[in-house]
């Protein structure tokens, strides 16, 4: 009875940090990243490869998350010489770009065929317990990245990333250069997606191009949007909701037989697309409002 | 002349694939360009409009042209509820509020649609016809038709935009909300003309993409993002830009194929969309006054 | 009507079951519960609903013969949405919160690799209707079972198709993805062994707008026959524009790409000569027939239409034969053991559950012979199907010949 919530709190925690690092980006930084998916997919196939080469797992997820990290420098550069509300159009072609080269180099990752039977850690303390282990250790990973979140915003840097949101011109007058500011919490984001990507990949124990789409970026948003961006609280509670509308449908349907299952998938996604437009009208600045934003 | 046919068949075959997306390419450009936020429901109300298409092809007795009016006019009237109910209430919010929202009703959209309609896949009926072959160039009649079909309503918002009163408060609005405001132009009558043209833009569009392919309701879905990509090449707000880039994106990636295989030509168009930005920030027909 | 009636009583069951369930685990020991988990929506949406209906129609028909060693099934639907992360999540509710004993129907290989792991984990069965070859590799204590047989099969029947109708230069079209590379590439593997050649063969990725370019490289090559192997909306696509080119290689397609769908969107004209393989039925089997039945009445459509239906029925009435040769109060590995035998081809051939357990009850061997096929599996535990081909004539299917 308690692996159903430990799942949905697994998945949902692995939401969380990928929450976490576009929170960081656009929350703190403003800066508008749609190729989010790129850095989890990076995290998931680096992880997964080590793992599968015989490799600890805890060495693929460390890896995996500094690849996803290093990647994100090239990516920033490129991005700093474009218009900044070109970014998100950029950075969306760019995860899919990433796919597209996982699809393609086979030789390496399996192409479609995608990567199976990617060992679960903890998988030796028996299948109750390694489930329960491993929610832990996800859950321990998304308290560290808030508690990071939250030392980082008090911080001379995060400060300075703020202002770099509210106030560029003011930034650049005291000499500082916004874009090396930008550059930097890209490439912090696009680390905490890789690691969200790594755990994933431990989590499933299988994966495909086909689940590094762009809705995931885009579900990754919703979540940021809905718990409120800029703060620590509200990408933990994004994820959350975001979890509940996708998965509460489930039980949705256990009371209303009615409806039929291919319905049934309607309705949630109306659901989904209800909620983020009621959200933007009535509660645009998320369940936790930031402070000390303008 | 014979060695030169196959690539010549390739950039056909980009150009028709660019063309088919372009006027939904066209709506994100105005859209963006005065409403100033990315639309992601644009996706969905193409899908929206070829679903009405077929709909309204069984009414009017198989007729093409009757479906596609019923299209345009159903989803003109959606895009502009959707400025009424939702996009007006958000015009002062950060950008990202009304992308998301336009999340929320492209996902509300399909939703209903598969909820009534299910997710099977329905046909927009054309007659078929074989290829005109010239010394083994071949050019469909259908594409033709389509390309035709293009030009027209090109024509039309071009005009709209460049000859008429209203064209010229678009694009004042488009220039400077609060200057346009100021010099008395009624930004709430500008910004329903903008949204029917939208809508009207992506019905059409989603029924050319319904007679290339086949009806299902991902149609608009998967083709946000080419079409996206068009818009910010061509330069947002300039309705020939949106159609030669989308023409352009699909010949460069079909020209390349023989390279890169049919893979690595998605992501080529990709490439060449950041490769241009680079060099052109304001895309290729941008005029900096017209974009902010 | 009458299934209808029944489905609605099971709905009622069902919803009765999951809040019983919780509370009086001693009555639950005289239900087995199955969980259909189908492609409702994504990529394998047009299977789904059809699946799913099928194993309720099974289910309830199990039911009426007085249930299988003792129990009672009971069906709870899940959609995977074609997506491995919502399908564990909902194979995991499944399992725990439903306390299904055995997964049915799951449809994607992606899908169904995401799912083993789980199953295999808590020793339920899982019957699914994927081809990887991982899935068969990797399959432990008789816990999968694949229903759909795999691309080894389809390849071997596409090459016996392609030497009957006497093409000499083949070439191969596929989507991008496990399956229907994993199809074309047995193809290759096949008709190269006999000293053929593939004279062209280009992989395409779905959701263009167009596959002219991909169609056109292929056919420089010169081919008499195409075989593209791909889903129903590419599938379309690339069949109007081969018409609108005047290419003239004749395609054959596998039959989950084909359908009445496809003829409704293409006409007789450009379907004409189309011809399509695929795994199927004896039409005039009684398992067929029963199953065709359900099938017209749930969905209003012919169950021709959907192999992967007939699949999932088989799946519900093969797994209460096991366990009712396995016999009461038994657990799911020795159920599973039993799975293999009541399909096994030295029994006495039966074609319906009520069938099955008056001959298992009287000590007989069985050999239960489905709506989908024959149901004799290979050691990986996949289905060994019959294939056909049929040939689009005058926009209609018309049925060629069965290969063997």
């Amino acid at each position: 009875m308690l692996a159903y919530p430990v799942a949905i709190g697994t998945v949902a925690g692995i939401y969380a940090l990928l929450t976490l690092g576009l929170n960081l980006q656009y929350g703190f930084t403003g800066l508008l990243n749609f190729g989010h998916v790129a850095f989890f997919a990076i995290g998931a196939y680096v992880s997964a490869l080590f793992a599968l080469a015989g490799y600890p797992a805890a060495l693929g997820l460390a890896v995996g998350t500094v690849v996803a990290f290093c990647l994100a420098y090239p990516l920033g550069l490129l991005c700093l010489r474009l218009r900044a509300d070109y970014l998100a159009i950029v950075t969306l072609s760019f995860s899919e770009i990433v796919r597209l080269v996982i699809v393609s180099e086979d030789w390496a990752t399996q192409g479609t065929r995608g990567l199976a039977g990617i060992p679960r850690p903890f998988s030796g303390l028996g299948s109750g317990t390694a489930e329960v282990a491993y929610l832990l250790l996800v859950l321990g990973m998304v308290a560290v990245a808030a508690l990071l979140t939250w030392r980082l915003a008090h911080s001379p840097f995060g400060r300075l990333i703020q202002a770099v949101r509210d106030e560029e011109d003011a930034v650049r007058s005291l000499g500082k250069d916004p874009a090396q500011v930008k550059v930097k919490v890209l490439m912090l984001g696009s680390g905490l997606a890789g690691l969200a990507g790594g755990l994933y990949a431990h989590y499933v124990t299988f994966i495909s191009p086909e689940q590094f789409l762009p809705i995931i970026t885009f579900y990754v948003w919703i979540a940021m949007i809905m718990g409120g961006s800029g703060t620590i609280l509200g990408p933990l509670l994004g994820s959350g909701l975001l979890l509940l509308f996708l998965e509460g449908s489930r039980f949705l349907r256990d009371v209303a037989p009615f409806v039929s299952e291919v319905q049934m998938a309607s309705v949630r996604l109306a659901v989904v697309g209800l909620a983020l437009v009621l959200f933007m009208l009535y509660r645009p600045q998320g369940l936790v409002a930031a402070r000390n934003r303008a | 002349m014979l060695a030169l046919a196959p690539y010549l068949n390739l950039a056909i075959s980009g150009a028709v694939q660019g063309l088919v997306i372009a006027l939904a390419a066209l709506a994100i450009s105005l859209c963006f360009a005065i409403a100033r936020f990315p639309n992601a429901a644009i996706g969905d109300m193409m899908t929206f409009g070829a679903y009405v298409g077929v709909g309204g092809q069984a009414l009017a007795a198989g007729s093409i042209v009757g479906g596609g009016i019923a299209a345009v006019l159903a989803t003109t009237l959606v895009s502009v509820l959707t400025y009424l109910l939702v996009f007006r209430r958000l015009a002062s919010k950060p950008l990202v509020a009304s992308l998301i929202a336009s999340l929320g009703i492209a996902f509300l959209m399909r939703s209903m649609l598969t909820f009534i309609l299910g997710f099977d896949q329905q046909t927009l009926r054309v007659p078929v016809s074989r290829a005109m072959n010239f010394s083994g160039v071949r050019i469909l009649p259908i594409d033709l038709w389509l390309g035709g079909l293009a030009l027209l309503v090109l024509a039309a918002t071009f005009l709209l935009l460049f000859a008429t009163p209203l064209g010229r408060r678009m694009r004042a609005v488009a220039a400077d909300m609060q200057l346009a405001q100021a010099s008395g132009i009624r930004s709430g009558r500008v910004m329903i003309a903008l949204w029917a043209v939208v809508g009207a833009l992506s019905a059409a569009g989603g029924i050319m993409v319904g007679i290339k392919t086949v009806v299902t309701p991902d149609l608009g879905w998967d083709l946000l993002l080419p079409a996206f990509a068009a818009a910010v090449l061509g330069g947002l707000g300039s309705p020939v830009g949106a159609v030669v880039a989308g023409i352009g994106l699909g010949i460069v990636q079909e020209l390349a194929s023989p390279w890169v295989g049919f893979t690595y030509k998605i992501a080529l168009g990709f490439v060449a969309l950041i490769v241009v930005l680079l060099v052109r920030p304001e895309g290729l027909f941008g005029r900096p006054e017209l974009v902010r | 009507m009458a299934l209808l009636r029944v489905s609605r009583r099971e709905w009622a069951a069902l919803v009765g079951a999951a809040m019983i369930a919780a509370a009086a685990p001693a009555w639950a020991q005289d239900v087995y519960r199955v969980g259909a988990l189908n492609p409702v929506t994504g990529a394998g949406s047009t299977y789904g609903s059809g699946m799913q209906k099928s194993i309720y129609a099974a289910v309830a028909e199990v039911n009426a013969a007085g249930g299988a060693g003792g129990r009672r099934f009971e069906a709870l639907a899940e959609d995977t949405q074609t997506s491995p992360e919502p399908a564990v999540l909902a194979a995991k509710k499944l399992i725990e919160v439903n306390k299904a004993s055995a997964i049915l129907g799951t449809w994607s290989s992606s899908v169904s690799l995401a799912i083993q792991p789980l199953t295999q984990g808590s020793n339920t069965i899982l019957m699914h209707t994927s081809s990887a070859p991982t899935l068969f590799s990797q399959n432990v204590r008789n816990l999968g079972w694949g229903f759909q047989s795999g691309s080894k099969y389809n390849g071997r029947a596409m090459n016996a198709a392609v030497k009957n109708e006497g093409f000499k230069r083949p070439a191969i079209m596929a989507f991008n993805n496990d399956a229907a590379v994993g199809n074309v590439n047995a193809f290759k593997s096949a008709y190269e062994a006999e000293g053929g050649k593939i004279v062209a063969s280009v992989v395409y990725e779905p959701k263009r707008t167009s596959y002219r370019s991909e169609l056109e490289k292929v056919v420089a090559a010169n081919p008499d026959v195409i075989a593209l192997s791909g889903y129903l909306p590419d599938t379309t696509i690339i069949l109007r524009e081969a018409y609108e080119l005047g290419v003239n290689a004749k395609f054959i397609i596998p039959g989950w790409a084909a359908g009445p769908q496809l003829l409704q969107a293409l006409g007789p004209e450009v379907s004409e000569g189309v011809l399509v393989y695929e795994s199927v039925p004896d039409a005039n089997s009684a398992a067929f027939k029963r199953y065709s039945e359900a099938y017209q009445k749930a969905l209003g459509s012919s169950g021709e239409d959907n192999v992967f239906a007939a699949q999932a029925y088989d799946m519900v009435i093969s797994l209460a034969l096991a366990m009712e040769k396995a016999g009461p109060g038994s657990d799911n590995l020795a159920i599973a053991k039993e799975i293999r035998t009541v399909s096994s081809p030295d029994g006495q051939k039966v074609t319906s559950f009520a069938e099955g357990k008056k001959l298992l009850q009287a000590g007989q061997k069985i050999n239960y012979e489905g709506a989908s096929g024959p149901l004799d599996f290979d050691e990986d535990g996949n289905a060994v199907a019959i294939f056909a081909v049929s040939a689009i004539t005058k926009g209609k299917y018309v049925r060629s010949y069965v290969l063997n």
